[in-house]
């Protein structure tokens, strides 16, 4: 929308480029082009050669000006009107399972709640098949986060397992994807958690 | 007797007839946790109740006797308590005591009475096979079992 509103102003930028370029070349339209480019023509006197040397730095400075206008153009879609790039994933994976029995993810981004997810069997089960769940979906901004993650659940030797993993989150410009991995760690019997970072 | 959880909610639960259920999950007293949306292609009756709430626990048993009888035609009963969670361990017992077989649930967010405007106890809702919202009744009066019934049967032979 912005991008569209800004298109007329553009557009009459270019006109004007246009209009100078065409005054430029009907001023010398039969003379050769070496002299077109750098010298005034033969009959013209000191005033029209600053003229026209004005005309083509107003014209540089409009291009220049075009340019600019759509580098910050091209900066405020990235950061406003295209939320993919501000996007954050979080999804929760399984292997193996046999020291956990999940039953319960929630979320924290910067001390704020954002997702409450209970499993059911049939949703463990499928975890354990190697179905990916997205947890979350949302919106950050660019910067360092902090992703709290607290997985309930039972343990080893059925016993109720509550495990938090905190990491810290560089959010760039492009979408970030983050992996809550729940695997067994066979030497300790117990459960491990990895947190892995997607591009 | 009808009691108003927050009248300042303002929006009847009726409102919900016609519209897609909202989705929930819940963990149950047994422990396990049970996701409306799983039970797609059963009729479902939901009721919401609380430990302070009298005319719930006149209810309760009746739709025990309810879930006994059509369950095996496809009837799924949940039981939402609203309780604060300091409270679960009271409708715990009071779920043991009025020997109620169907699933009871803790909405300990509270989102799902939210979802469902659950400002009456008890509230009774009734959702068809394709999910969606059939029959809603607030409060409860001797003779509303009929009605459930009544509804129960019609959804069972759709």
């Amino acid at each position: 929308m912005l991008r569209q509103s800004l298109y007329p102003v553009m557009l009459s930028l270019l006109a004007l480029l246009a209009v100078g370029n065409a005054v430029a070349q009907n001023t010398a339209p039969s003379l050769p082009p070496e002299m077109t480019a750098s010298a005034p023509p033969a009959n013209a006197g000191p005033a029209a050669s600053d003229e026209f040397k004005s005309l083509d730095e107003e014209v540089q400075g409009l291009k220049k000006e075009v340019l600019d206008l759509n580098r910050e153009l091209f900066v405020l879609e990235e950061e406003l009107l295209f939320p993919a790039n501000t996007q954050v994933a979080v999804f929760v994976s399984m292997d193996v399972g046999e020291f956990f029995a999940l039953d319960s993810v929630t979320l924290k981004f910067d001390d704020k709640e954002v997702a409450n997810y209970l499993y059911t069997e049939r949703e463990a089960q499928a975890l354990l098949k190697g179905g990916v769940h997205r947890v979350f979906i949302g919106n950050l901004k660019a910067g360092e986060h902090e992703l709290v993650a607290l997985f309930t659940g039972q343990g080893p030797n059925t016993r109720d397992y509550r495990r938090g993993a905190t990491i810290k989150v560089e959010k760039g410009v492009g979408a970030k994807y983050i992996e809550l991995k729940i695997s067994d760690k066979a030497v300790k019997s117990q459960p491990e958690f990895i947190v892995k970072e997607w591009e | 007797m009808v009691l108003v959880l927050a009248p300042a909610l303002g929006v009847p639960a009726s409102t919900l007839v016609g519209q897609p259920a909202p989705d929930f999950a819940l963990r149950s007293v047994q422990g396990d946790n049970v996701r409306l949306s799983e039970h797609s292609g059963d009729v479902v009756l939901i009721n919401f109740w609380a430990t302070w709430c009298g005319p719930c626990r006149q209810e309760m048993p009746l739709l025990d006797e309810i879930y006994g009888k059509y369950r095996r035609a496809g009837l799924v009963l949940f039981s939402v308590n609203i309780d604060e969670p300091g409270n679960f361990d009271a409708a715990r017992e009071m779920a043991k005591t009025l020997r109620v077989s169907y699933p009871v649930l803790f909405d300990e967010r509270k989102d799902v009475s939210r979802a469902y405007q659950a400002s009456t106890m008890p509230l009774t809702v009734l959702i068809d096979r394709a999910g969606v919202v059939r029959y809603v009744s607030e409060g409860y009066k001797v003779g509303y079992e009929t009605r459930y019934t009544d509804k129960l049967r019609e959804l069972l032979n759709e």
